[in-house]
């Protein structure tokens, strides 16, 4: 008898890990063969390496760019005003990493890196979602076989920035600051808002504080006592800092990937007018939204989604999710569905909340699957919203 | 675990380790941080990406030219008028190479000089009613020569004296066009965008060669029309 109580668990416990190894690497192949078939059905070109390029656009150029030749100097060559500085270095350095080891054409490389990370940003996203396994069902459709699911297989920060915020998180809902804040300084070097996750970590220790009786005045103190959580606190934008201090010394200026914007015609302006102008973008012709329009819906829908995140004490997660949307949109609605999809709080709170009827959630994985054909369509032809 | 559940003898060294990295860790943020706020770079560099008061980003070019040589700026001169375009120019296209931003530059080398030299531009304007003008100041080496307005969609022939002084004894002759009327394509795009002209063709003279085709034009057309001046058909 006692055996029996003994084994059962393992069983089930070992069976559970098999489904939530399983459902995610599920969703990886029906996830290829629907980008494939929408690839086919609009390439004269067929095979992986053919698909691998037709799905790199817009900013995978710039990452492919940065693996194969680094950083340039200034004056840039060929007579161009447009530096890599403005994209983050730490995923093309890992795919130049990878590509040391694996000699294979860098979109190749790279677009097997990001369905590792996004196969391993399901994983840890299952302890965050409770094990609920619908939710985890859905969130692993979502990354890997859902509409959006381009921008988490092919070579964007997108995937990594999901993994290592998952990462952050689970670390700070376990208390393992020194983690969280070193999962912290590799998303800050991944993308810059990624530095954000600071503020996370620094209410959780508060949460944590107040958890043992302390108030929010004797915080300080506290902290001041613990240089363990000093030390992660710290650590946390090390990414960003480092980048700064690698731009300072090859180009001279270590907030060029500030600076480069203006090359990129980016005018830091009124958040609530670039919202309106793109609300009232309307389409002169046929129903559908115009790309200013679905990039402003996302950038509101993010939003509220972050005050549902806050309505449900997630606080820190709350107020990352609503800076790393408010600080792009400071200077124009330029790739915010991918900005708003990438964040991977939003993404499992939506997760949950499509979770909570069977009903709901077949219907919306049964929208997942069909939407990422027509989605990956239009991601290939280049419609502007998905940029 | 936090490291305040270290036992024993070694709590006291982990604590001090700890506040020694978060030290270290908060003083590279710190000096960073200054250098950052003071960047290391060349006037070009800061002029465009720092203080923003230029659309048009200096760049290490110089065209080689001949003098009495017309240069097309439409796709069948591309070649040789890339050389000459420094910044604030996009295309070519089939109706010339269009401005981009609030100035532009061409620069050529050129021959050591006794006299002036005078140059002949094709230009029109980019019009969206109601504006319907285009002021362009062009400046050499610096120095103002001349302002022209422009107006309809024909290209219009704009000639001009460069005086020697402008010229100097310099190597290279940099033209700059500081347009006063650009075209943003919407009132929230940057400056960087902004459409004033398109250049369709570029030709220097020197001024001898200049009054001897005046002189030879002024027979056939107008014996009174005096030589050497600026001259806008």
């Amino acid at each position: 008898m006692a055996v029996e109580d003994v084994a059962r668990p393992n069983a089930g416990d070992r069976f559970t890990a098999v489904a939530v190894a399983a459902v995610p690497l599920l969703f990886v192949v029906s996830g290829l063969a629907i980008r494939y078939a929408a690839f086919a059905s609009v390439s004269t070109e067929l095979g992986f390496a053919a698909y691998a390029r037709a799905l790199c656009r817009w900013d995978c150029a710039w990452y492919v760019g940065i693996s194969e030749h680094g950083y340039e100097r200034f004056p840039i060559p060929n007579h161009s005003n447009i530096g890599r500085w403005g994209f983050f270095p730490f995923y093309p350095m890992l795919v130049t990493a990878i590509r040391a080891v694996f000699p294979f054409p860098t979109i190749l490389v790279a677009t097997i890196t990001s369905i590792a990370c996004s196969y391993a940003a399901c994983l840890v996203a299952w302890p965050l979602l409770e094990k609920n396994v619908r939710a985890y069902v859905l969130y692993c459709a979502f990354l890997l076989s859902g509409p959006f699911s381009f921008h988490f297989t092919t070579f964007l920060t997108e995937p990594l920035f999901v993994l290592l915020t998952s990462c952050v998180f689970l670390a700070l809902k376990r208390s393992t600051y020194l983690a969280a804040g070193v999962s912290s300084a590799l998303l800050s070097a991944t993308r810059l808002v990624g530095v954000l996750v600071v503020f996370a970590t620094v209410i959780q220790m508060s949460r944590e504080h107040r958890g043992q009786g302390g108030s929010i005045i004797s915080f300080p103190r506290w902290l001041l006592g613990r240089p363990d959580l000093l030390v992660a606190i710290f650590i946390s934008p090390a990414g960003l800092f480092a980048y700064i201090l690698f731009l300072y010394l090859t180009v001279g200026d270590g907030f060029a990937f500030l600076h480069v914007q203006r090359a990129f015609g980016r005018v830091a302006g009124n958040p609530l007018v670039f919202l309106w102008d793109g609300l009232s973008a309307v389409p002169t012709t046929g129903w559908l939204p115009t790309a200013p329009q679905w990039s402003a819906f996302a950038a509101l829908a993010g939003l509220t989604l972050s005050a549902v995140l806050a309505a449900r004490r997630q606080y820190g997660a709350a107020l990352f999710c609503a800076a790393s949307i408010i600080l792009p949109l400071i200077t124009n609605l330029a790739s915010m569905v991918r900005y708003v999809i990438g964040l991977a709080p939003l993404m499992m709170l939506v997760a949950v909340l499509l979770s909570a009827s069977k009903l709901t959630c077949l219907a919306a994985l049964a929208l997942f699957l069909g939407a990422c054909y027509f989605m990956t369509v239009a991601w290939i032809g280049g419609y502007l919203a998905l940029v | 675990m936090p490291w305040s559940d270290i036992a024993g003898p070694y709590r006291r060294a982990a604590a001090l380790g700890g506040y020694t990295l978060a030290a270290v860790l908060a003083g590279s943020e710190i000096i960073i941080l200054a250098l950052a706020l003071n960047p290391n770079v060349n006037a070009d560099y800061r002029a465009y990406y720092i203080d923003r008061t230029t659309t048009c980003l200096n760049r290490d070019a110089t065209g080689s030219y001949t003098l009495g040589q017309t240069v097309s700026f439409r796709p069948d001169g591309a070649k040789q008028a890339a050389g000459i375009r420094v910044c604030g120019w996009a295309g070519p296209v089939a109706d010339g190479t269009h401005s981009l931003g609030e100035t532009s530059r061409l620069r050529v080398e050129i021959p050591p000089l006794r006299n002036g030299l005078t140059a002949t531009l094709q230009m029109a304007a980019v019009i969206r009613p109601p504006q319907i003008t285009q002021s362009v100041v062009i400046s050499v080496n610096g120095i103002r020569v001349h302002e022209v307005m422009l107006s309809g969609k024909e290209p219009k022939t704009v000639s001009f004296v460069i005086a020697q002084a402008a010229l100097a004894e310099a190597k290279t002759l940099e033209i700059a066009f500081d347009y006063l009327d650009g075209i943003p394509p919407s009132p929230a795009a940057s400056n960087i965008y902004k459409r004033s002209i398109k250049l369709l063709s570029f030709r220097l003279d020197t001024i001898e060669r200049a009054r001897r085709s005046d002189r030879l034009a002024d027979r056939v057309s107008d014996p009174q029309k005096p030589i050497g001046r600026a001259r806008e058909d």
